[in-house]
């Protein structure tokens, strides 16, 4: 642009004459400002502190308050009346501010004018995108049936859709990440032990000696739960940790046993056996609550030291010497379930053996062992469900998975996309969940995509799965807006017991033109019909409504500073009916081993390596990539090579390499090497959550190597239907070249 | 028809340079809009840009639609991501999020001056809010827009046209910024 008129020229002679209208009439008659006077400074009110905020950087869920100054949330810290986190919150839970406030996250309703995959946006109105999106889904339904519709629910947010789509469309097509790839299996396998989803209930905090399997805390923060496995330690507790990699926890461990991935079960076997053997498991505790001991302890009598040794590739004295301590410090023992459990694809047997360790180390109900908070309850208002039978349930038509965790499992729903049979699934809703990330093989969740007659997300962030949406609609974060009841007990049972409520409540209002999922799942139902299903008018009433249950409202709660304290009850104690199926009938029944068994897994072909992946301290995964202060953090996930296998390679500490797994897919971008002796020669491993190839994530695309798109092998635990994803194998890239791994 | 006859003043200046930069709806990017900011170049003998947006608008489909879709992957979500976020707090002393110091102190340059925000809970530095204040002050206190602009609009103003004038695919933002480049300006 070249100034031929100066302004001052243009203001003193210009007349607009060619204009069909005076300037004037063609700009808004309002502005965006009203007269104020000024207040002087003095009188200005500061910070203020503002209670009632509940994390969800991750899941745990800490309690937080807000500094808030002149509207801006400017800080965050633990909420000092707490039982749980108290004042103490971890680097994700600093960062919210930075998602708050971060750029890149989803404002207003979007419209994709281009293509699925390439999208084009463009901004439209909310009755605009409602309209559409009720409009297209009643279409599908109409067209081929409710069970056409799939849903991938994630967050407390997605909970009050995820049941209008189960309950009132009448769907079996759900499926949550955290279940499917997630902890789903943990939970399955230990209400086939012993009736009783386990969550993380071990009371570290007064145990005489935890064992982790593959549990890496430090680097999987989760503020109260870590509390008490530092207490633990503190207090004196011995730390075994089996990991292929020297984690954090192994770090701080008495013993570290470097399995060979995949071979867990093996070793616990060996263990169990090497008990009962020697007589070292607790007799009375089995005797009066175990089922089939007799059959169990035949079923497991293979598992010799020197057999899981080979297996494992640790020496047998190792196995013996985890065997004897945990053996020394019973009862009082954490046999830790873990959480992401989905590994390997023979998950349910290994989680089951850690069921069966703990009932024959009688680490039930006591000190140090496996102990459930007794919290108080809080029932969750929800749609009113319809009678819709099992007729379209794609797990029952294939008969599989008879311990799937509720939902269908993810496979099943994604090879019904891609081949149309038993029926088509035609609409998709994603709500909260980024498949891109969660699920393996993203070929096929494409292919699954591509061919909907309708695909809509609602999310906070636009994620790798939204440049699939033909409606994308924003969501406020947990910052904004009330959610999820946080309920629970003080984190250390040796403490006073008290229990807690905890609504989530709004730290600071709603930006641009975000609404929340009651809002927004309502409107939808209003427009496919289902208006008289409503249950709740607003977040706000559901939230009141369950508070009234337990005579609390949230006006109550804002007095109580975010957080209602009342006295709790003794967790300690075994029920008398308590039942633990080391030997399960139901389990024989359905054609799956009735005992806890090793099932081998597949070896990384010559010149691969298994690729692992686990937690960053500063990332809860896709979630948290693009945000500014945690990427500064730790910009990258590095890869974890072992130094002598490095040596070989000629690589060095921070050299730049892509990775391609024995498929052929090759990593959309790259990372650094990480030389270290603290894992196998066998095994690669990288935190999950990084290399994000949504442009719209200005921090976080491209930023590491995303571990989710090297894997590609798919296998599937037969008695959950979960994804095991640590079966696939990789080289490294340097230079364009693959390099072998000589493992 | 309704003839402008007078030089514009300052003040509308502004609050139609506000409006140019709102997400562009029928309701205002119509004839009579579009007549306006001809009107514009023309006097400003921008003849090269004029054509730009002569020929931009002819050869469109749906001319409303593009300008949404550039509005939407300049300012708002787009790929390869959003442009040019217009926010003083994105571009200008601070880590590049929202709410950043300079947009306290624009809420705060506001509040001294006698006003504030009808949407309390808004970002106070949105180029729309901003180019509207200076507006308000156009007339009754020349001095205090010249300080506001100088020290809270321009710097951060230059760094954003500077996304604006490389990432834009239509003409029609690339003559909007230029448009409030010209006004803004000091030494023009």
């Amino acid at each position: 642009m070249s100034v031929k008129v100066t302004r001052r020229k243009f203001l003193q002679t210009a007349s607009l004459a060619a204009a069909s209208i005076p300037l004037a009439k063609v700009v808004a008659a309002e502005t965006g400002f009203v007269k104020n006077p000024f207040t002087p400074p003095g009188s200005f009110t500061g910070t203020q502190t503002v209670t009632g905020g509940v994390c969800e950087m991750c899941f745990w869920r800490c309690q937080l308050v807000g500094k808030v100054r002149d509207k801006k949330l400017v800080k965050l810290e633990g909420n000092p009346k707490s039982i749980d986190n108290g004042k103490s919150i971890c680097a994700r839970g600093n960062a919210g501010i930075k998602l708050l406030y971060d750029p890149d996250r989803l404002k207003f309703p979007l419209k994709n004018v281009g293509e699925r995959g390439k999208p084009v946006w463009k901004q439209i109105s909310w009755e605009e995108a409602l309209d559409e999106c009720g409009a297209r889904l009643k279409a599908v339904q109409e067209k081929y049936g409710s069970h056409d519709i799939a849903m991938f629910p994630h967050g407390a947010s997605a909970k009050y859709p995820m049941d209008f789509f189960e309950k009132v469309v009448g769907t079996h097509n759900v499926s949550e990440a955290s279940f499917f790839q997630c902890r789903g299996i943990r939970d399955s396998a230990y209400m086939a032990t012993f009736s009783v989803p386990p969550d993380e209930s071990v009371d570290m905090a007064n145990a005489r000696a935890i064992l982790l399997i593959g549990c890496h805390f430090g680097e999987n923060v989760h503020v109260s739960h870590v509390k008490a496995y530092l207490k633990g330690l503190e207090n004196g507790a011995k730390l075994v940790v089996v990991d292929p990699r020297y984690s954090a926890s192994a770090a701080k461990s008495h013993i570290w046993v470097q399995i060979k991935p995949g071979t867990d079960t093996a070793f616990l076997l060996a263990v169990m056996n090497y008990l009962v053997e020697k007589d070292k498991y607790d007799k009375q505790f089995v005797a009066a609550h175990c089922v089939g001991f007799s059959q169990f302890k035949h079923g497991i009598s293979h598992a010799s030291l020197d057999w899981a040794a080979r297996i494992c590739d640790v020496p047998a004295r190792q196995i013996q010497e985890v065997a004897e301590l945990l053996a020394a410090n019973a009862p009082n023992v954490s046999i830790h379930p873990g959480r992401h459990v989905s590994w390997y694809g023979n998950d349910f047997q290994r989680v089951r053996a850690q069921a069966c360790l703990t009932a024959i180390l009688g680490a039930i109900g006591v000190k140090g062992g496996f102990v459930k908070p007794k919290g108080v309850k809080v029932k969750a208002i929800s749609w009113p469900k319809g009678e819709h039978g099992g007729e379209h349930n794609l797990r029952l038509l294939a008969d599989l998975h008879h311990y799937s965790p509720p939902g269908t499992p993810t496979e099943l729903i994604r090879d019904a996309c891609i081949s149309g049979k038993p029926y088509p699934i035609k609409g998709c809703v994603i709500w909260g969940q980024n498949p891109m990330q969660t699920i393996p093989n993203q070929q096929k969740t494409v292919a699954a995509l591509k061919q909907m007659d309708f695909v809509m997300c609602v999310d906070i962030m636009p994620t790798d799965i939204t440049m699939y949406a033909d409606i994308l609609l924003p969501e406020p974060c947990y910052l904004e807006k009330y959610d999820f009841i946080k309920t629970g007990t003080q984190w250390n049972f040796a403490d006073k017991h008290q229990q807690y409520i905890a609504p989530r409540m709004p730290l600071v209002d709603a930006m641009f033109e975000r609404r929340d999922g009651v809002w927004i799942m309502n409107e939808i139902a209003k427009r496919m019909g289902y208006e008289d299903k409503i249950p709740v008018a607003s977040l706000e009433e559901k939230i009141n409504k369950e508070l009234a249950a337990v005579n609390l409202s949230i006006e109550q709660l804002k007095k109580e500073e975010g957080i209602h304290i009342q006295d709790g009850k003794d967790p300690y104690g075994v029920a008398e009916d308590l039942e633990v199926l080391l030997y399960s009938e139901d389990l024989e029944e359905n054609g799956y081993p009735p005992i806890p068994t090793y099932i081998p897994v597949e070896e990384a072909p010559q010149g691969y390596s298994r690729l692992v992946y686990g937690r960053a301290p500063v990332h809860t995964f896709n979630r948290s990539q693009n945000n500014v202060w945690l990427h500064q953090a730790m910009p990258v996930n590095p890869v974890w090579l072992n130094d002598e296998i490095a040596g070989k390679m000629g690589l060095k500490e921070g050299d730049e390499v892509g990775l391609v797994n024995s498929d052929g897919i090759t990593s959309s971008s790259r990372t650094v090497v990480k030389v270290t002796p603290g894992i196998r020669k066998d095994t690669v491993y990288m935190a999950h959550g990084y290399g994000s190839r949504n442009p719209l994530l200005t921090v976080g695309a491209n930023a590491g190597v995303d571990d989710q798109e090297l894997i590609t092998r798919l296998a599937i635990d037969p008695e959950t239907g979960c994804n095991g994803m640590r079966n696939n194998f990789v080289k490294l890239v340097k230079d364009g070249k693959v390099l072998d791994i000589p493992a | 028809m309704e003839k402008p006859s007078s030089p514009p003043a300052m003040a509308d200046i502004f609050r139609f340079l506000a409006q140019s930069m709102r997400y562009p709806t029928a309701e205002w990017l119509n004839d009579h809009f579009w007549s306006v900011l001809l009107s514009f170049l023309d006097e400003l003998q921008w003849h090269e840009e004029r054509e730009a947006l002569i020929g931009a608008k002819a050869g469109a489909a749906d001319f409303l639609e593009d300008v949404q879709v550039e509005y939407t992957r300049l300012f708002i979500n787009a790929i390869p991501h959003v442009a040019a976020a217009p926010y003083a707090s994105v571009h200008s002393r601070g880590d590049g999020t929202l709410y950043g110091a300079i947009a306290e102190q624009t809420k705060k340059f506001y509040r001294e001056k006698g006003f504030a925000l009808v949407k309390e809970n808004d970002l106070p530095d949105h180029i729309v809010y901003e180019l509207e204040f200076s507006g308000l002050l156009a007339k009754d206190d020349p001095e205090g827009q010249k300080i506001f602009l100088t020290t809270l609009f321009t710097p951060w103003f230059e760094i954003f046209r500077g996304r604006v004038l490389e990432e834009a695919h239509h003409p029609y933002y690339k003559v909007v910024v230029n448009l409030i480049d010209f006004f803004t300006r000091e030494e023009l």
